[in-house]
């Protein structure tokens, strides 16, 4: 195939610099034969002369039987690039961890070179790997081979959104809970809430190791679930020592005068800490790794409710469960997201996301329904406002 | 045809994980930077796992995905994987393989970094290569961020602590990049240009209507055709009737363009985590290469790195100077569109005498 | 339970082709009028969630997205 790859000036200053450039990755795919990375260039060309896109809504486009997993595109100027007339992305569930062999990444490849664009993201916002533009008519066979390799499609739209999670015990001396595992298993259990949208919104679960949250989870996730401890950081006083002497960290100043809890103390050669004080922030342990470790008695603190603006403005997730232990098979987490799903299934409003629908009907509400106590713990502190909506029994 | 598979989920995980993490799994000891962009994990075995990170542009080609697993068989066993922020990492247990792992990333032109105290890879979105409703574009943008910014990546030049940069090309927020020490994101400054003539098939009038949180939209009669109209001034360019309803696009070329978003986090270190707040309300979108976005991404940065402390994030960082110094430093005018409007906005005016001197 | 989720599923798709271009309808929606429809003790949401995956698998209706994801008839019928 000796098709040219076409021409493209502005996008050509994307070529220079240092940084790894994404024009040049749509080149390769171009000189590679791949006609649908070549329209793009013009396409993107185009865009970068006019300042502003070419894509069109969706539509319904879909493998057989989900609602969820392929995000469906047109661009707008078919005639001029009938290449990228259909530009649909699969999403793509990750292993967990994000981790590959060679083997199985050429595999998917050998899929994607077949029959789509050559284009990928490594990977989504979400965690998913993306495959960036196909036909429609490719959805299915591509569907099939992935399938046959081992993978499956992630979420999109109203369901429950590809779980994703940091690389926890695999490589981390932090992770209080194994991410991985939870993330899959997880994920293997509401197989059918991934893959036929049925809330009210989208509904996103991450997975992080510690309160580093590498994840970015508690910004990020519908239900964050952060590793944390319940018993005393565990200290290495000969490592401590070790670090004083180096001198390559001040550690009363940089350590004890920047715990947030102010329970720490350092005499010179011995480290304190005031373990009921401590919120395990995680900021001495990451400056003394070699020192100091998270305690043992080890589980993660659910939060619910993070999301982006729209609609109602951005959110935080806030505590539900102060601690939780995490082991297989998770039946208190998956206990504790069916009772939400339940509740928000039922009475969330269209596009509304479940940190925006307990704010509607009140955190006290929310509990009390899901059937959970409320705790000093979810609260930053208890109402200013004494406008409280007493419910009085009969025969008070 | 073979029967049809559907709700396997992903492969597991295991099959993935090189020998050195199977062995060692849930038993590491502690980690070093040994050099930028080389971790050293160290197991309670005394075993060790080297992990060279480089940075990729997130979108790939499948041309360079089969480079990097021929590079993971040269040196890893096959074995790599990717970070949240779209590095991708090779994993080996023989340290005579990390120099020549490093060289050869560095020469295949996706070089290695983003370790410690600096800027790692940009969190971002599709912009102009694959969204309905980007302001801007994205991965050009990035680009030309990081071009700039490259020296805080590769270990040259070094910050008071991490600064997580990240992108979103509309409100939508598919990054949500809410909580980065520097959000870029793309904004739309006009109302839905409303579609008449599509509006009845294409969209659903009381959905289109609902949609809209400021209550903007109604529903209206146009040349003969149901449609609707929008109260203009109290359109805030959220673009949430764009998202259920085609014939409200908000895209425009003269009016688009980007906001700089400062001080957030999403780590529990030190500090509680912190939406990024407004630093710059707008800049005009300006392809190839931004220049303005990128000089003000650095003015930002080079003010932090020389006056924050060690730990102190630029949330931090602002926190301790206030408000004031911070646009005194930085230059950044300080505007009426700083100051929140929305629901809640009355919890960030200043309700006490406890400001610092700019 | 008694109602099947054949009759689940037949009276969705009445529902869905009487709404066509007037309402889309999302999963929810389905599940609750059908609870109302057939009664408490007649249907629950697991039934109609069997119903609904019926509906789709028999390409009788499909799924769309348009700022949330609904249930309707596929394209050109
Ligand atoms: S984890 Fe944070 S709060 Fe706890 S002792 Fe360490 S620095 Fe202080
Ligand atoms: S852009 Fe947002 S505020 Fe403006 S009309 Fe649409 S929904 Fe309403």
């Amino acid at each position: 195939m000796a098709t040219k790859v076409r021409e493209t000036p502005m996008l050509d200053e994307l070529t220079k610099g240092p940084w790894p450039s994404f024009v040049r990755e749509i080149k390769k795919s171009a000189e590679d034969g791949k006609e649908a990375a070549n329209d793009l260039l013009g396409v993107l060309e185009r865009s970068y002369h006019e300042k502003i896109g070419h894509w069109k809504h969706g539509g319904i486009v879909g493998v057989m039987g989900y609602g969820g997993g392929v995000i469906g595109r047109y661009n707008d100027l078919p005639e001029e690039f009938p290449h990228v007339a259909h530009f649909h992305t699969l999403r793509v569930n990750q292993p967990s961890g994000w981790f590959y062999t060679s083997d199985i990444l050429r595999k998917i490849c050998d899929i994607w070179d077949k029959h789509g664009s050559g284009i990928t993201n490594f990977h989504g916002s979400t965690g998913d790997m993306v495959l960036l533009g196909c036909r429609t008519e490719a959805l299915e066979p591509v569907f099939a081979e992935l399938t046959e390799l081992g993978f499956d499609l992630g979420g999109s739209g109203s369901d429950m959104r590809t779980p994703s999670c940091c690389c926890g015990k695999a490589r981390c001396e932090w992770a209080c809970y194994d991410t991985m595992n939870a993330c899959y298993d997880i994920t293997m259990h509401f197989q059918d809430e991934l893959h036929r949208p049925a809330f009210p919104y989208k509904y996103k679960f991450k997975f992080a190791g510690c309160g580093n949250d590498c994840v970015a989870s508690i910004a990020r996730s519908d239900c964050a679930v952060i590793g944390t401890w319940k018993d005393d950081i565990q200290i290495d006083q000969a490592a401590v020592a070790e670090y004083a002497k180096g001198g390559g960290i001040d550690i009363q100043k940089h350590v004890v005068e920047r715990c947030p809890a102010g329970c720490m103390s350092f005499d010179g050669s011995k480290l304190e800490i005031n373990n009921d004080d401590c919120m395990k922030c995680m900021h001495c342990i990451n400056a003394l790794p070699k020192a100091l470790a998270p305690g043992k008695e080890r589980g993660a603190t659910i939060l619910i409710g993070a999301k982006a603006p729209i609609i109602g403005g951005a959110l935080l997730s806030s505590v539900f469960v102060p601690f939780l232990e995490m082991e297989p098979p998770y039946e208190d987490l998956k206990e504790l997201t069916e009772a939400i799903w339940d509740l928000w299934g039922e009475h969330g409003k269209n596009r509304e996301r479940v940190g925006e629908f307990i704010q509607r009907i009140g955190l006290g509400n929310f509990l009390e329904q899901i059937g959970l106590e409320p705790t000093p713990e979810m609260v930053v502190h208890p109402r200013t406002n004494p406008y409280i909506f007493f419910e009085l029994d009969e025969e008070e | 045809m073979a029967e049809r598979k559907t709700d396997i989920g992903p492969p597991h995980y295991e099959q993935f994980l090189p020998p050195v993490i199977k062995k060692n799994y849930g038993k590491w000891k502690y980690h070093e930077i040994v050099r930028p962009g080389v971790l050293m994990h160290v197991a309670e075995s005394g075993d060790k796992l080297f992990s060279v990170r480089a940075a990729t542009p997130r979108l790939a080609s499948t041309k360079t995905l089969r480079m990097f697993a021929d590079i993971a068989e040269e040196y890893c066993g096959g074995h790599l994987r990717w970070t949240s922020r779209n590095n991708v990492e090779f994993l080996t247990d023989n340290e005579s393989n990390v120099e020549p792992l490093v060289e050869r990333l560095n020469k295949e032109g996706y070089p290695v970094g983003g370790t410690g105290p600096g800027i790692t890879n940009i969190v971002h979105t599709q912009g102009w290569v694959h969204c309905h409703s980007a302001a801007s574009d994205a991965s050009g943008v990035v680009k030309s961020v990081m071009d700039e910014m490259f020296p805080y990546y590769n270990g040259e030049k070094k910050l008071p602590a991490k600064l997580r940069i990240a992108f979103a090309c509309c409100l939508n927020m598919c990054g949500a990049v809410h909580c980065s020490d520097i959000a870029i994101l793309g904004v739309h400054r006009k109302p839905p240009d409303v579609k008449h003539d599509i509006m009845k098939a294409q969209c659903e009038i009381p959905s289109t209507v609902a949609a809209c949180p400021t209550g903007a939209i109604r529903p209206a009669t146009v040349d003969g055709k149901q449609s609707v109209e929008v109260i203009e001034e109290q359109c805030m360019f959220c673009a949430n009737c764009f998202s259920v309803c085609p014939a409200m696009p908000l895209n425009r070329p003269d009016t688009d363009g980007i906001s700089i978003w400062v001080g957030g986090k999403v780590s529990q270190a030190r500090s509680e985590p912190k939406f990024s707040k407004l630093a710059v309300p707008y800049i005009p979108n300006e392809p190839p290469r931004w220049p303005t976005v990128v000089n003000t991404v650095k003015k930002i940065v080079e003010t932090y790195a020389a006056n924050a402390r060690p730990w102190e994030r630029m949330g931090e960082w602002i926190d301790r100077i206030g408000w004031p110094r911070f646009f005194k430093l930085t230059g950044l005018p300080f505007t009426k569109y700083h100051i929140d409007d929305f629901t809640h906005a009355g919890e960030t005016f200043q309700r006490s005498l406890h400001f610092k001197r700019a | 339970m008694s109602a099947s989720v054949e009759d689940v599923a037949n009276a969705m798709y009445e529902m869905v082709k009487e709404y066509h271009g007037k309402k889309n309808l999302k999963a929810l929606d389905l599940t609750k009028a059908m609870i109302q429809k057939f009664g408490e003790d007649q249907v629950d949401k697991k039934l109609c969630k069997q119903a609904i995956r019926q509906l789709i698998d028999s390409g009788k209706c499909t799924y769309s997205y348009v700022g949330g994801s609904y249930i309707v008839l596929p394209p050109e019928s």
